[in-house]
């Protein structure tokens, strides 16, 4: 049966073509996404192994947990003492004292602000140090600095020049030297300055102290030995590593932020695989379908049922590996123009070549050739029910089939049913886990369910069509009464605009939400923020002290961020002044008063009192992240909206605070203007007084607002990349489908030619056709999208804190409009061939 | 040439009427060389208005081929085909798709009817086509006669056989089209249907006034017709008035004598 196999893909490489071509893609994705992922962590590793490859032990202040939400956190300065205390240990040869912290280049007066970190550190020779020296020489002297060679040349900056750091002041360094990065000319997406010991301590205020202490070994002493040793020496105040390890666990902590990236890719590869799979059952039904009377024959001939099934999902194989094969070659330029996608939608990747592994291309294979049978299995079951006499009979003219046979109508509603009632007891209030499983069991119920209501909405939706003339009505009939053939063929174009709906509703109404909230519950005239966006924010604290003393300020109120571990996840814990917060926020609140945490305490977010049952008075244990556990008292209940505002569930004073982090930056300062000062005034006292703050972002409320919204954006132009690639894919399975479908209808074609329709008609009636296939796809799937979207956002969403549902009008608009492209363009080319049936083959035709 | 008895006058007509189509010296080759097939090597033809005609002949004579040039279906290589006054030897594609859907009428052997029409649909698609309205009395007529009034709503798969075949011949005769062909449109109905299908069309011919020409292999159905002409080797060859079952078989083994000679 093999070798009929691979006769059978052979004589139908035509029809397969687009499969094959669909599979392609989708594995594409697949392949494309792991080796993104999979190559940026190698990079990440690689860098920080090399950056620590000199150095066997790391001596840090301990902390609680290393690093929250792909940052790593700020820990205490080590004290000046404890080099010697180093230094004395066994088994220790060399210790090398480091200052790390990050500083604004600005050259020429023009700030550098690169898409990650702007390092400024101690400059720490070989072997304790990963950058080598290009050009110039090393900084010895004070107000010496080098740079790193990609940032220098980016920046126009060259040996001898002199260029501007921005710590909490200005200082001006000359440029001794360039640096590279062992191999690379810098850091990816950083600016990198290094300065002699004393002036990073100066420049970072950590006064005597350090951040690190990198040891060297004595030759023979095991790193793990040299560790121990220093544990025990130093006691639970340090953390002891090996290099290896920070280095590991610096590299995790930067790979974190792959884990968000990962997951919108596995979601795309989902989805894409999805319309892939759907598309090839499609095409599998309909040649099998076609190929009805040679099974027949085979069958009659002596081929058991069993035999007919295994030859079908042989083909699927085949079909399948050399999609798979194809794709995975693609997967790499996948890769590269995921990249560029995912930097353009804010997401640091490393740099450097990416290359895919023998098991990334496996797996890639493998769930290539294993969707492609999977989605050929019913095909296959199909074909394997021919019957022997088939052969004999004539032929049956039965096309396209009448709507879903009635015996089985009620095993297909039942997950439709079922999802149904899912979602109707979400909405009421059951458990949110249950949306998912809901969900999938209703988009499944939909699919399962969609010919029975395709005749009476193709028909609404084909009226137009009608109304243009015979060819419209012939194929709003057509498609009308052929609803099986109808539903598959619109059924990927419908699951990806579904998907597209609900991803469109959900996160604009996130959107809407965030920002919506934060309108209403931050009153400040003026909002100041870092422009980069850091994790917990980038503003030195000298803003804020900077503007209180404009004269046009009334009040300049800080709120800053630091993480906590809470039940075993990393959340945010936001830090406001309870003594101006009042003049600048209006937070409601349900239990005690903002005033309060004066007095030490936290204030909790609604949701999270009700989820926990937690008053004013009790009090909560929280890790911080090297103050390890405190317990405080919750004196204060906030509305759910209000603390969303602010980011956060856990609100405590900024002495508090300063008491349990080391983090000393601000989020934002907000602002209010005193009275009688014009807005444009007050804007232009407050740019012009942090003019050495390049990255001080000055914003009004409105404008500060709308920047909430900013993350959710980003998700949104990753939607767009997946309408991209789903339309793309649509497109492929309409025409794919529809081609077929014209093969299928040869005769039927023939017929109307011979009754006399002319070529122009026939081609008329299939781009029409594939109009209305469009059609019915963008009505159940934008509907089913938009209305599960809808769903959850305002029965899951707004659970914690009410969330309207905002329809992305001009979104949902363009999704239309797409939609409509792909019916226009995927009919051009089967109506092409349907225009060009000869009559007499066609009649001919058997 | 070979044409003998063209202007017999039908037994049931008195007056001659003008052809309602005429075939001369028609050529038509498949392929080139060796392999060259002649469909059609010089035929001629005239159908008289208002008749039946059968076109018979063994396999590969150029029955269909010789139908096929009368619709305006295919292109011919030499000759000249009229449909009533006009050349359609001349016409471009698009023309005689539209001369096919106004002046001709289908009947095939099988797969007659668009799947996913109605019996209505399918009798008015010409019309539908041509932006025509039907004509109430005539449809009547066509729908009353063939026994079709309760089966318009119905599509194709919920029809039997007969009454598929029946809907392709009120289809084909829904224009009052100038000439209707029907090529073995009785092959895949069982003898009952088949007859009572002979026998409208006989009817359609001489009651309706339609010009009616049959391609079939079966003698027993050419005797419904006015008229038989043999067909060999894409020339016409004979021709047989008032055919009875024993003179259609007898001519056509004489035919089969004859074919391998491939006489000139």
């Amino acid at each position: 049966m093999w070798h009929l196999t691979l006769r059978n893909v052979r004589a139908h490489a035509g029809r397969l073509r687009l499969t094959v071509l669909a599979v392609a893609l989708a594995v594409a994705v697949v392949a494309g996404g792991t080796a993104l992922t999979g190559a940026s962590q190698r990079l990440l590793d690689a860098q920080f192994r090399t950056a620590a490859a000199g150095v066997d032990v790391t001596v840090r202040a301990a902390a609680a947990f290393d690093s929250a939400m792909g940052v790593e956190v700020d820990r205490e300065p080590l004290p000046a003492a404890l080099v010697d205390e180093v230094a004395a240990a066994p088994g220790v040869a060399r210790v090398l004292p480091v200052v790390e912290g990050s500083g604004l280049l600005e050259v020429d007066g023009r700030a550098v602000v690169p898409t990650g970190a702007s390092v400024l550190s101690s400059f720490a020779p070989a072997p304790f140090g990963a950058f080598v020296l290009r050009e110039g020489r090393a900084p010895t002297r004070s107000g010496e600095a080098v740079v790193d060679v990609a940032t220098a040349r980016a920046a126009g900056v060259a040996v001898g020049d002199r260029v501007d750091l921005l710590t909490d002041g200005r200082s001006t360094v000359r440029v001794v030297g360039l640096v590279g990065f062992a191999d690379g000319d810098g850091l990816p997406g950083a600016t990198v300055v290094l300065v002699p010991l004393a002036d990073a301590q100066r420049l970072l205020g950590t006064g005597e102290g350090f951040t690190e202490l990198r040891v060297r070994t004595t030759t023979g002493t095991p790193v793990a030995d040299a560790v121990a040793a220093l544990r025990t020496r130093l006691g639970a105040d340090y953390a002891v590593a090996s290099g290896q390890d920070t280095a590991e666990a610096s590299a995790a902590a930067a790979g974190e932020q792959l884990g968000s990236l990962r997951l919108v890719l596995a979601a795309l590869s989902g989805a894409v695989l999805l319309v892939g799979a759907v598309l090839v059952a499609n095409t599998f039904t309909i040649v099998i379908g076609q190929r009805r009377r040679e099974i027949a024959l085979l069958r009659a001939a002596g081929a058991t049922s069993g035999q007919v099934t295994r030859a079908v999902l042989a083909e699927a194989v085949v079909v399948g590996a050399v999609g798979s094969v194809l794709g995975t070659a693609l997967g790499l330029v996948t890769a590269e123009g995921l990249r560029v996608l995912a930097r353009a939608a804010g997401s640091d990747l490393p740099e450097g070549r990416l290359g895919t592994t023998p098991a990334a291309v496996l797996l890639a294979v493998l769930v290539g050739v294993g969707v492609t049978a999977l989605a050929a299995v019913g095909a296959a079951r199909s074909a394997a029910r021919v019957a022997p006499v088939e052969a004999i009979r004539a032929s049956v003219d039965v096309v396209g089939g009448p709507g879903p046979r009635r015996g089985r109508a009620t095993a297909r509603a039942v997950p439709l049913v079922a999802g149904v009632v899912g979602l109707a007891a979400v909405a009421a209030g059951a458990p949110a886990a249950l949306l998912a499983p809901a969900a999938i069991a209703t988009v499944v119920g939909v699919v399962l369910n969609a010919a029975v209501v395709t005749p009476a909405l193709t028909r609404a939706l084909g009226a137009p069509l009608a109304r243009a003339g015979v060819p419209g009505q012939l194929a709003r009939e057509a498609a009308a009464r052929a609803p099986r053939r109808t539903t598959s063929t619109a059924i990927a174009l419908a699951l990806g605009l579904a998907l597209v709906g609900f991803t469109s509703v959900v996160a604009t109404s996130l959107r809407d939400g965030l920002s919506g909230a934060y309108r209403e519950t931050i009153t400040a005239d003026l909002v100041v923020e870092s422009a980069r966006g850091e994790m917990l924010g980038g503003l030195s604290p000298a803003v804020a002290d900077r503007l209180r003393s404009v004269p046009q300020v009334e009040v300049a109120s800080r709120v800053r961020y630091g993480h906590v571990l809470d039940g075993g996840t990393t959340t945010a814990l936001a830090a406001v002044d309870p003594a101006t917060l009042p003049a600048v926020a209006e937070l409601d609140m349900v239990e005690g008063s903002v005033e309060a945490l004066a007095g030490g305490g936290v204030l909790v977010a609604e949701s999270l009192s009700t989820e926990r049952d937690l008053h004013v008075g009790d009090v909560v244990r929280l890790t911080l992240s090297h103050a390890g556990v405190q317990e405080l008292e919750v004196v204060g209940v906030v509305d759910s909206l209000d603390a969303q505002a602010l980011s956060t569930a856990w609100i405590v004073s900024l002495d508090t605070y300063a008491r349990h982090f080391a983090e000393d930056l601000d989020a934002s300062v907000l602002v209010r203007t005193a009275g009688g000062v014009s807005a444009d005034e007050a804007r232009a006292s407050v740019r012009a007084a942090l003019a050495d703050h390049p990255t001080a972002a000055v914003r009004d409320q409105a404008a500060a607002a709308q920047a909430r919204g900013a993350a959710v954006d980003e998700v949104l132009g990753l939607v767009g990349v997946l309408l991209g690639l789903v339309v793309v894919l649509a497109l492929l399975g309409v025409t794919s489908t529809l081609a077929l479908s014209v093969a299928e209808r040869v005769r039927e074609i023939g017929l109307l030619r011979a009754v006399g329709t002319t070529s122009g008609q026939v081609g008329r009636m299939f781009r029409a056709e594939a109009l209305l296939v469009a059609a019915l796809a963008t009505v159940l799937g934008l509907g089913l999208g938009v209305a599960l979207g809808a769903l959850t956002v305002s029965a899951v969403l707004g659970r914690e804190a009410p969330l309207a549902v905002s329809l992305p009008v001009g979104r949902l608009a363009a999704v239309v409009l797409a939609a409509g492209v792909v019916g226009v363009v995927a009919g051009l080319a089967p109506a092409r061939r349907a225009a060009r049936t000869d009559v007499l083959t066609a009649l001919a035709a058997d | 040439m070979s044409t003998t008895t063209v202007t017999r006058p039908p037994a049931h007509a008195a007056r001659p009427t003008p052809p309602a189509a005429v075939a001369r010296g028609v050529v038509k080759t498949y392929g080139t060389g060796p392999t060259a097939v002649h469909a059609l090597a010089g035929a001629d033809l005239e159908v008289g208005a208002g008749r039946l005609t059968a076109v018979m002949g063994p396999s590969g004579s150029g029955k269909s081929t010789l139908m096929h040039a009368l619709a305006g279906l295919d292109t011919v290589d030499a000759g000249s085909v009229r449909l009533g006054d006009v050349e359609l030897t001349t016409l471009s594609e698009r023309q005689r798709t539209v001369l096919r859907r106004e002046r001709v009428g289908f009947v095939f052997q099988s797969f007659n009817l668009v799947p996913s029409l109605t019996a209505l649909e399918n009798i008015t698609l010409p019309l539908r086509l041509a932006r025509r309205q039907a004509e109430p009395a005539w449809l009547d007529e066509l729908v009353g006669t063939l026994d079709l009034r309760d089966r318009l709503g119905h599509r194709p798969h919920e029809l039997s056989g007969g009454q598929q075949q029946r809907v392709a011949v009120a289809r084909a005769l829904v224009t009052r089209p100038d000439l209707v062909l029907a090529d073995e449109p009785t092959g895949n109905l069982d003898s009952h249907h088949g007859q009572a299908l002979l026998a409208f069309l006989r009817r359609a011919a001489h009651e309706l006034g339609q010009t009616v020409v049959m391609v079939t292999h079966d003698p027993a159905a050419a005797t419904y017709a006015d008229r038989v002409v043999l067909l060999v080797d894409g020339r016409v060859v004979g021709d047989l008035a008032e055919p009875t079952v024993p003179a259609v078989v007898a001519a056509m083994a004489g035919l089969e004598r004859r074919a391998p000679r491939a006489e000139g």
